[in-house]
Parts: structure tokens; C-alpha cells; sequence
């Protein structure tokens, strides 16, 4: 029997994805339901710090989520905004200054609209998944970035609005240096949880400050360890390198506008050690090894992988995944 | 939490079970949040055996037959007459398949007028199996609680207040029911459980919006929203529910008092069970989820310390942080090496809070406590013992058995509570492995001579001098029993006090622990020295635990 089936698949690529962007109460829509959008038309504005102002129920009968317009209240004006609720003659109204602008990280249609809290879009071309967007979506034209030291290295003002892949280490440091540099967003394998805080930290920062700011995503591909890029995510990152791509966050995904079938795919067998002490390395599945003691005296089912860079090894079944 | 008097399937509405007594053999599946465990049982001379069991990643298994054809494989290589027996020689044919599935995730959000009347629902709703985010008019403001209850996440929402409204809350329920409906507006297909007197408002939401009222003029209401928010978390075989149904029919059939404890990476499960006060009654349980008591789930700096107290790698707190987060990420991968120590350590302050969560279930020692779970099949079985002792610090001698072979939640799905005794009857002794006897003594002090141990089994008595502050070892292995002799210089604490003890041992793959250490457990403050004193205590109990 074939074992590879028991070895856990990692989407690679997933066909016309159907993304969400999140929105808050108070954000107003300006898209339409069934519009068809390109990356960087504009969907909603987002209240920066949304606030609740209670006004008198008007006239006209409304609804939680509708667009309440500005009037003239007793004293001065009443702010445009969401309606929250309607409760014994008073309206809950969500509202704020400085709204940011929420654009489409790529071309496709808008296929629900849910006040105040998401607009769905139908994507066209493939995405890329990954486990987290730190950020608002964003797009830009994808920059992959050499070796797999050190990315603070090889940042330079030529990627400013360009989206880079960090393929080794990347900190907090060097993205927030990206951020400064105008870079739009990057993708980086993995990221400890002190470096996300700090990343969520430094953008909330910029966002108190009046002007409007671009977004600027960071989509982490993988965990929360160091690692490199797996080598199948690596070729098809190298072949969208130059082009367009968005990043969006529900789901975390790389989106670009080539089709799967423009995409390079491993082996069926290819698979990568993604724990354990071959952790970061890859080769083809050469079968199923039965269960195994490990160290630390428990046992574990365990597979043969003829590895890219040496000789023959039984891994954990656990510690390892396929591309598909 | 569940109450029930008779070890039917609760709440679950779980449809029938295949009868796996009339054939030959059939095959179960657990399929947990990390793993899937499956087993092959057949019918050997007269009763049901377990042939063969493993588990594999959870998310490989989108299909089980692989899974399935990979036991039965071997289930022919070993033996090809039994199989051809039970009918398992041909490749492909796939036996009838129990199957229990573990909970997925569900989170409720929780509105409430008071912070009093909050904290009360969440208590209901967590002890149901819920995560909950809470939020009350007192405290949170509406846009913040607006924000919370439409992330897609969320699957539930509980609106309540007390019935009849307490003063502090009159004011404030018609603000609370037009928020919450605000949100059931934009959230159409959210479930609103409407709670006290809230549940006189289900007019105020949107036609199409799922209401569910629970009032609470009278009766015990804590247990019938209990008892309403695990039937709308639960589906179908759910293996938490299924659990509690199989500990009851075992503490039917062995006629023991049993406490079940089960963690996993979506929550945690402590239930106990007794039998019936005459031979035939059935046995009454109590069980109480816990989903903050997840195994490695860190959504604070007091739940990182917490795993941090117990932590035996030499780890700083942010790469402490970062593993505990690749484990809920990935938590079928790297569990040989530091992921078995990292898995330990998780796994106590897991089971301190489970036990915390589930103070309500405190009392006597059982006779068995059960280990069900994945997460404790991660550390070797002695190592599970050790991790037991270390986290529920309470004075009295049980055994200690581990479901290894993750039996019981498919067993548990069966809807007849005749077939299902019959099964679990025959099964027993294949599917719960005995870890061995624990007792745990408080009021021996440390470092001094504390007293003396004989334990006989047949004819050769073993005699042990035992040290207050340490743990005493007595290799007993499974299928073994006698009877220990404990007498002590002073009086301690066993369950009951007194200086001279006579305790039946049986054994298991840890033999008889006797625990002399601090009740409750006092570890040094000093990170470095704590780990040398928790090391040295799981180099006794887990020698192989770097090798």
C-alpha cells in the first residue's frame, strides 16, 4: 500500500480563492455587491478610532449596519456613520475622523458585503496560503530576496513599493527598516511571537498619526521557529518574482493573477521535514517504515525519505508534509 | 458540565452505531484535533480482542481507509489465519467502523447586562465546552462587544440576565437585547441563546435569526443551560460526550469509582463516575469541560507561567512562547526529544487548570483514575503517571490506567447501553493499559526518614524505606497485584490519617509510586533550580526521556 497518503498534504495553491476583508462597525462600503475590482480600486473607508455618538431616531426607518448620512442635531451636526442599534428612541451611531482607505489586493468581484464586519471577494488567479497576516491586505509587485541569511542585508530603496520575500531569517528590525524604506509588504517563512507583537506594535504606532498611511502586510508562511522557505513554495514565489501579487489575510494567502497550471508543482512524492532533528530538509517519500521508537522513549509511526542532500532517513510521520 | 444518572449518550443526538457484536471484527477511529487513532478489534475464541492500534497526523487522515488498510496489513502479516478468520484477508474490504470525533473548536460570545451575571454564563458555557469571549454593558462598550461577536470565528451568541432581572440589570436589558439583536442583523445565520429574563425578548430579533430561550423560573438552571449549550456544541459522536458515556458504563461494569481525565489540544474533559448503590443500577457521572485547560494554549503571560512552573528544557520565555505556539500549530509534529519534555510541561499546567476548572468535581480519591487523550499517549506511560502526581496534589492511594489504544470515545458513541457494557466488558483489559498505583501521602516532612514499605506479592515481599520529600519506586509490573504495607513515623494524610496502612497494589508499567513530596507541591523559585528538582524527579519515572 501507498503511504503516502497518510503524510499530512500543505495546500500549495488554491484556485480562485474566495478572500474576506475584515471591516469594523463604522467603515463605510463603497463598493458594490457584484462589482468586478482590480488591485487598488477602493472598497471601504476605515475608521481609525471609531467612536459611538447617540443621536434621536429619525424619520426614516432604519436597520443595524445602514448608512446613516450626516444631519443637523441640536447642537451642530450630527456625524455621518453606521448604526449600530436602535434603542428606546435613540440611535447608537459608530462614527470617526481620518478614515484609511481599503483597496482590493487583486482583480475579482465583490460577492458579499456584511456591514461592519466583512467584504467578500472572489478572486481571480491562484493563491498562495500561509498561517498569518500581520496587517491590513496590500498589494505590489513581488521581490524575492537573495540567500537565506540575513534580509536586512539585502533590503535597498529599489524594492521601495515592491512586496519582498524574506527567504531565511527576518525580524521585527528588518521589517519594520522595510516599512520605512516604502516596501508595501513581505513575506517571510516564519516569525517569532515577540517579533509579531512588535511588528502589531509598530503599525498600530503609525497609525496614530493623522496621515494616511499605506498598508503594510506581513504574510508569515510558516510557524513561529526559524526556517527557510520549502523548496516548492520557493519555486513558485522565484516564478511570480517581477509580477503582481496581493496579500490578504482571511485566509492568509499570497494572491496572484496567474492560474495554477502557470505555476511550477512539486513531485507528488517531494516531501519536507518540517520537525524533528532533519527538520528543513527534503527529498521523496520512499515508503512507510513502520512505528519507531523516537527519543524521549515514545513511538511513532515513521516513513523513508530519500533525502535531496544525503543518504536515506526514517522520520516521523508527524514531522513531515507534502505539497499539493 | 453533565449530570446524568444513567450512562446513556447525552446531548449528542448521536445516530445509531453499527452493532459490531454480530460480526467479526470492525475498526474505530478517534479523530482528535492532532491526531487519529485507530484499532482493529476482532472476535478471538469468545470474546472481542483489540488486534491492533496506532495513530497517525489528524489532517492525513481526510479518508480513513488508509489508515485502516495499514493495521489490517499487519493485523495479516501477523497472523493470516486470524484473519482469514475474521474475514480480513482480502485487501480493501474495510470492517464496520466506529467512529468518535473530537470537538471541533466553538466559540461563543457572551452578553451579559452585569460583570456578575457574565462571569456566571461563562462559568455555564465553558463547563458545556465552549470557548467564550464575554462582555458586559457594566464594562465593555457596545462597539467593542459589536466588534467581538461578529468575528467569523464566533458560532454562538448567549445574551442573559438573571430572571426576574436583578435592579442592577432592569435598566440595562433593553440596551443589552438591542445590541445583541443589532448584532444577530449582520450576523444572520449566529444562534442567540437568550438566558433569564432576556428570554422574553426573542421578538426583538430579526425573523430568520435562530433563537433558543432558557428561561430560569425554576429547577436548577446553571445545569439545563449546561446541558442546552453542549447539545449545540456537540455533533454528532462527539468524542468528549462519548467519553462521558463509556467512563459511566466502566464504572458499571468493574464496579469501581472512576475519574476520567482528558486533554487535548481543543480543551479538556474531567468526569466521575460511580456505580450504582446496587449491582445492576447504573452508575451516575458528573463531568465538566474545561476548553481554557487546551493543551499548550497560551492566550496569556499567567498561562505562559504557568507552563513555564513545570518547563524542564532550557528554554528563555520568548522561545518557551514560540514552542508552545508551533505546538498549537503543528501538534502531531516533533514529539520525540525536547517536544516530549515541551509536551510534559504543557500537559501539567493542562491538567492544573483542567482540575482548577473542575473544582466542583473535587472529593475522595477514586479507585481508578482513567488518562484519555492524546496528548497523554505523547510521554511515555510513567512519565504520565509522574505528570499526574505533579499537577493534582491529592492525598489517597488509586490506580492509574491509561486508554492508550483510544478505545473509549468510539466505544462510547455505541447508543446501547447493553451492548456497549458488553463490549467495553470484554475490552477492557485490552483497551485501558495500568500504569500502576499511586499514593500520594501529605505530612511526611522532607528529608526525614518518613517510614517503611512491604509490599507482598505471592511469596517474596519487597520492603522499602521510605524518605519524606521523595518518591518511592516498587517495580510491579502489569497484571500484578498484593498488598502494600505502609506504616509511617507520624500520622500522614491517605485519603484518610493515620501512621499504619494496609493498600491493595496492582501493577503497571510504573509499578507502585509512593509520593512523599509536598501536598500542595512547593518547587524553588529559581528557574534553574526548579528544573534540576522536576528533572530529577523524571529521571526517576522517565529514565529514557534524553535518550
Amino acid at each position: 500500500m501507498s503511504g503516502t497518503p497518510l503524510v499530512i498534504v500543505r495546500p500549495l495553491l488554491v484556485g480562485a480563492p474566495r478572500v474576506r476583508i475584515p471591516l469594523r462597525p463604522g467603515d463605510r462600503i463603497l463598493a458594490n455587491l457584484g462589482a468586478s475590482v482590480v488591485a487598488g480600486d477602493l472598497l471601504a473607508e476605515r475608521v481609525r478610532d471609531p467612536r459611538l455618538v447617540e443621536t434621536s431616531s429619525g424619520s426614516a426607518a432604519s436597520h443595524p449596519g445602514a448608512w446613516i448620512p450626516a444631519e443637523p442635531a441640536r447642537r451642530g451636526t450630527a456625524p455621518a456613520g453606521e448604526l449600530l442599534f436602535e434603542h428606546g428612541g435613540r440611535r447608537r451611531i459608530a462614527t470617526g475622523p481620518h478614515p484609511d482607505l481599503v483597496a482590493a489586493p487583486a482583480a475579482g468581484r465583490v460577492v458579499a458585503i456584511h456591514p461592519g464586519v466583512e467584504l467578500v471577494l472572489q478572486l481571480d488567479g491562484t493563491g498562495i496560503p500561509g498561517t498569518e497576516l500581520l496587517g491590513d491586505p496590500g498589494y505590489g509587485r513581488l521581490a524575492l530576496l537573495p540567500g537565506d541569511g540575513d534580509g536586512r542585508i539585502s533590503l535597498e530603496v529599489a524594492h521601495a513599493g515592491a512586496i519582498v520575500v524574506f527567504p531565511g531569517r527576518a525580524d521585527a528590525e528588518s521589517l519594520t527598516r522595510a516599512r520605512a524604506m516604502g516596501i508595501a509588504g513581505a513575506v517571510v517563512p516564519a516569525l517569532a511571537e515577540r517579533d509579531r507583537r512588535d511588528v502589531v506594535a509598530s503599525e498600530a504606532r503609525q497609525r496614530a498619526g493623522l496621515h494616511r498611511l499605506a498598508p503594510f502586510p506581513v504574510l508569515i508562511l510558516d510557524g513561529y521557529l526559524r526556517r527557510s522557505l520549502a523548496g516548492p513554495v520557493r519555486e513558485i514565489l522565484a516564478a511570480l518574482a517581477g509580477s503582481e501579487v496581493g496579500l490578504v489575510g482571511g485566509p492568509p494567502m499570497l494572491v496572484t493573477a496567474l492560474s495554477s497550471g502557470d505555476l511550477p508543482l512539486p513531485d507528488p512524492d517531494h516531501v519536507r521535514v518540517r520537525g524533528g532533528p532533519e527538520a528543513g530538509r527534503e527529498g521523496r517519500f520512499a515508503g512507510l517504515a513502520g512505528p519507531r521508537r523516537v527519543t524521549g522513549g515514545i513511538v511513532v509511526e515513521t516513513a523513508r525519505i530519500l533525502l535531496d542532500d544525503g543518504p536515506e532517513a526514517v522520520v516521523a510521520l508527524g514531522d513531515l508534509e507534502r505539497f499539493a | 458540565m453533565t449530570d446524568a444518572a444513567t450512562p446513556a449518550r447525552t446531548a449528542g443526538s448521536t445516530p445509531a452505531r453499527p452493532a459490531p457484536a454480530r460480526r467479526d471484527a470492525f475498526v474505530t477511529l478517534d479523530r482528535g484535533s492532532a491526531t487519529c487513532a485507530a484499532t482493529v478489534v476482532g472476535r478471538v475464541g469468545r470474546r472481542w480482542r483489540l488486534l491492533a492500534a496506532t495513530a497517525v497526523p489528524a489532517p492525513a487522515v481526510k479518508e480513513p481507509d488508509a489508515l485502516f488498510e495499514l493495521l489490517l496489513d499487519r493485523v495479516r502479516a501477523a497472523d493470516p489465519a486470524l484473519a482469514a478468520d475474521l474475514r480480513l484477508a482480502e485487501p480493501g474490504r474495510i470492517p464496520p467502523t466506529v467512529e468518535a470525533v473530537g470537538s471541533l473548536p466553538a466559540h461563543a460570545v457572551v452578553m451579559a447586562a452585569t460583570e456578575v451575571a457574565r462571569q456566571r454564563l461563562e462559568a455555564d458555557a465553558a463547563a458545556a465546552g465552549w470557548r467564550t469571549t464575554g462582555a458586559s454593558a457594566e464594562r465593555v462598550d457596545p462597539l467593542e462587544t459589536t466588534r467581538l461577536a461578529t468575528r467569523p470565528d464566533v458560532t454562538a451568541l448567549v445574551v442573559g440576565t438573571s430572571d426576574p432581572p436583578a435592579a442592577d440589570e432592569r435598566d440595562l436589558v433593553g440596551e443589552l437585547v438591542a445590541l445583541a439583536a443589532g448584532v444577530a442583523e449582520r450576523r444572520p445565520e449566529l444562534p442567540v441563546i437568550l438566558v433569564g429574563a432576556a428570554a422574553a425578548r426573542a421578538s426583538e430579533f430579526p425573523l430568520g435569526t435562530e433563537v433558543v430561550a432558557v428561561p430560569r423560573p425554576h429547577g436548577d438552571p446553571a445545569l439545563d443551560l449546561r446541558a442546552i449549550l453542549a447539545a449545540r456544541r456537540a455533533g454528532s459522536a462527539d468524542a468528549r460526550q462519548a467519553l462521558i458515556a463509556a467512563t459511566a458504563t466502566l464504572a458499571e461494569v468493574l464496579d469501581l469509582r472512576i475519574e476520567l481525565l482528558e486533554v487535548g489540544m481543543s480543551g479538556a474533559l474531567r468526569a466521575r463516575a460511580e456505580p450504582g448503590a446496587e449491582p445492576g443500577a447504573p452508575s451516575r457521572i458528573t463531568a465538566v469541560e474545561a476548553p481554557s485547560a487546551a493543551l499548550g494554549l497560551v492566550e496569556d503571560d499567567a498561562a505562559l507561567d504557568r507552563v513555564e512552573a513545570w518547563a524542564t528544557l532550557g528554554l528563555d520565555r520568548a522561545r518557551l512562547r514560540d514552542r508552545l505556539a508551533e505546538l498549537r500549530l503543528a501538534p502531531w509534529a516533533d514529539l520525540g526529544g525536547d517536544g516530549a519534555l515541551l509536551r510534559a510541561a504543557a500537559l501539567r499546567a493542562a491538567l492544573e487548570r483542567l482540575v482548577a476548572a473542575a473544582a466542583e468535581l473535587d472529593g475522595p480519591p477514586p479507585d481508578l483514575v482513567l488518562l484519555a487523550g492524546g496528548a497523554w499517549s505523547s510521554i511515555p506511560a510513567p512519565a504520565a503517571l509522574l505528570v499526574l502526581a505533579d499537577a493534582l496534589r491529592r492525598p489517597g492511594v488509586v490506580q492509574v490506567a491509561l486508554d492508550s489504544a483510544r478505545l473509549l470515545a468510539p466505544l462510547g458513541t455505541i447508543e446501547d447501553a447493553v451492548e456497549r457494557a458488553r463490549l467495553l466488558g470484554e475490552l477492557v483489559a485490552d483497551a485501558l493499559v495500568p500504569i500502576g498505583t499511586l499514593a500520594i501521602a501529605r505530612g511526611a516532612r522532607a528529608g526525614r526518614h518518613a517510614g517503611h514499605l512491604r509490599l507482598t506479592v505471592g511469596d517474596a515481599p519487597v520492603d522499602l524505606q521510605l524518605a519524606g520529600g521523595r518518591l518511592a519506586l516498587v517495580d510491579l509490573p502489569p497484571g500484578q497485584a498484593g498488598a502494600a504495607e505502609l506504616d509511617f513515623r507520624n500520622p500522614v494524610d491517605l485519603g484518610v490519617r493515620g501512621k499504619r496502612f494496609v493498600v491493595r497494589a496492582t501493577g503497571g508499567l510504573a509499578g507502585m509510586v509512593v509520593d512523599l513530596r509536598e501536598v500542595p507541591l512547593r518547587l524553588p523559585e529559581r528557574a534553574d533550580e526548579r528544573r534540576d528538582v522536576l528533572a530529577s524527579w523524571e529521571a526517576a519515572l522517565w529514565p529514557e526521556r534524553d535518550r
